[in-house]
């Protein structure tokens, strides 16, 4: 810790490091990585059992739902990802044609 | 007895310390309404460069405003997780700067920020269609058969992924900079992975790609407290208008993360994190399997003592796995993950070593172009 620090300073990174110190260790330790994969696990099911109770209202109503347009959405995507596919091939087999000799040209 | 307090107080002493405290004030109070209100913040990312090539999301950049005196060109290849504008935050604490400013061609792959068309990029379609096509543009533009280069991070593994396997690679030198080999030293960031507690599934959105949030939890849960501490260091040098600017760029910088694509992190998670498959010192790869020791030129791997993201003990099996054992260099500075390649350290240490590196395994200058 450098000596010019004035001494708030230097008290607030001692008090940060005696808090911040087992704290980091806390979550490097196995509870904690539990906690991390339940919550994750609970929070999915949870959202995805309320996207399905939402889906069916919509769905009664005729309308779609967030995962309908999703699903839609991931569809253009790859359909996207394909035509920039054939477009970048495309372009490299311009690239690789020799240039037309003028002679050549009828 | 303490330094800070002088046995006697001379008036004229006490005089200059009240004025110095009242600017200081002055300015902490200008320097905090501004950063409160989050104006004036500073530009990042500022290397005058051109854009060379283009490719999806994929660009390269290269950077003006040096004589290239000295070739190959120096290709550096950035991470899939973080912005590349760390390697050039600001205007005198920028990598790409000083590489320049030295006489090298610098050119840089940004991988720009993947969304959903990019959710079906695996580590092939980066090793095997983006980086022979960045480099041969690399080639073209600077005029040399070879290149140098550098990998940052996750860039590292991709850049030694390509050199090893592609046979016309023609990489003169390798840096691996703060590049993971050894997956299960990789510490509390990828624990939750490599222990089955969380499947890459369970990370990867509706846009198939890991949210940038997801990848920002997962760097802020290293240190949780640590913005305490930082934000006390900025309230006592809050008058600093140079010290601001860079807590700022900063602090911009590690709070924008980009999504990471879905495929290329279930093959991270499948062979590199549960497999540690990098300490075998090969790879499948498409249809092939890459031998990491086919790197052919010389390897400098750079690591970062106090690095808690990649720490050494991750980086240093580059040693005996990449490349030919009697071209293979290590270099290690002080620093972090992100400080020891930029800021006041980076710049006392990391980049003239690396420079002076680079210079030495280069051709003899030539005329500036």
């Amino acid at each position: 810790m450098p000596a010019d620090q004035p001494l708030w300073l230097r008290a607030v990174l001692r008090v940060e490091r005696t808090i911040g110190e087992p704290i980091e260790s806390a979550v490097r330790s196995d509870t904690y990585f539990d906690l991390i994969s339940t919550t994750t696990r609970v929070r999915r099911k949870v959202e995805g059992a309320a996207e399905g109770v939402s889906r069916r209202c919509l769905h009664m109503l005729n309308l779609p739902a967030g995962s309908d347009i999703r699903r839609m959405r991931q569809q253009l995507s790859r359909i996207e990802r394909r035509l920039n596919q054939l477009s970048h091939d495309v372009s490299e087999l311009d690239d690789q044609v020799p240039p037309v000799r003028r002679s050549q040209v009828t | 007895m303490n330094p800070r307090v002088p046995s006697a107080i001379n008036p004229g002493d006490l005089v200059s310390r009240l004025n110095r405290d009242v600017e200081r004030s002055i300015l902490r109070a200008r320097n905090g309404i501004r950063y409160v209100r989050g104006t004036n913040a500073p530009p990042v990312g500022a290397t005058p460069k051109d854009v060379v090539w283009k490719r999806d999301k994929a660009e390269l950049w290269r950077y003006k405003g040096g004589d290239r005196r000295y070739g190959p060109p120096v290709v550096i290849v950035h991470s899939l997780v973080s912005r590349s504008y760390i390697l050039d935050l600001r205007p005198g604490s920028s990598t790409v700067e000083y590489l320049t400013r030295a006489g090298l061609d610098v050119f840089m792959l940004d991988w720009g920020v993947p969304d959903e068309l990019d959710a079906d990029n695996d580590l092939e379609r980066y090793v095997d269609w983006y980086l022979p096509r960045a480099l041969a543009a690399a080639r073209e533009a600077s005029g040399h058969d070879e290149v140098t280069l550098a990998g940052y991070c996750l860039g590292g593994v991709l850049a030694a992924l390509y050199a090893a396997g592609h046979e016309e690679s023609r990489v003169r030198n390798l840096i691996l900079m703060a590049t993971p080999m050894d997956f299960s030293e990789m510490g509390a960031m990828v624990a939750l992975l490599r222990e089955g507690r969380l499947n890459p599934e369970e990370m990867i959105d509706e846009t198939g790609n890991v949210p940038a949030d997801a990848l920002y939890s997962g760097f802020y849960m290293l240190a949780p407290t640590t913005e305490v501490a930082q934000k006390a260091t900025l309230l006592e040098n809050l008058w600093n208008d140079e010290f601001v600017e860079g807590f700022q760029a900063m602090a911009t910088w590690s709070r924008d993360h980009v999504p990471f694509p879905g495929a290329a992190f279930r093959q991270l998670v499948e062979m590199l994190v549960r497999q540690n498959i990098l300490l075998t010192g090969s790879m499948p790869l498409g249809s092939r399997q890459v031998d990491l020791g086919d790197v052919r030129g010389n390897v400098l791997n750079a690591m970062a003592e106090r690095d808690n993201v990649v720490p050494p003990p991750a980086v240093e099996p580059v040693m005996q796995i990449v490349g030919d054992p009697a071209h293979r260099e290590e270099l290690r500075l002080p620093g972090g993950h992100v400080t020891f390649g930029t800021g006041r350290s980076a710049f006392k240490h990391t980049m003239p070593k690396l420079t002076n590196w680079i210079i030495d395994h280069s051709d003899p200058p030539s005329e500036p172009t």
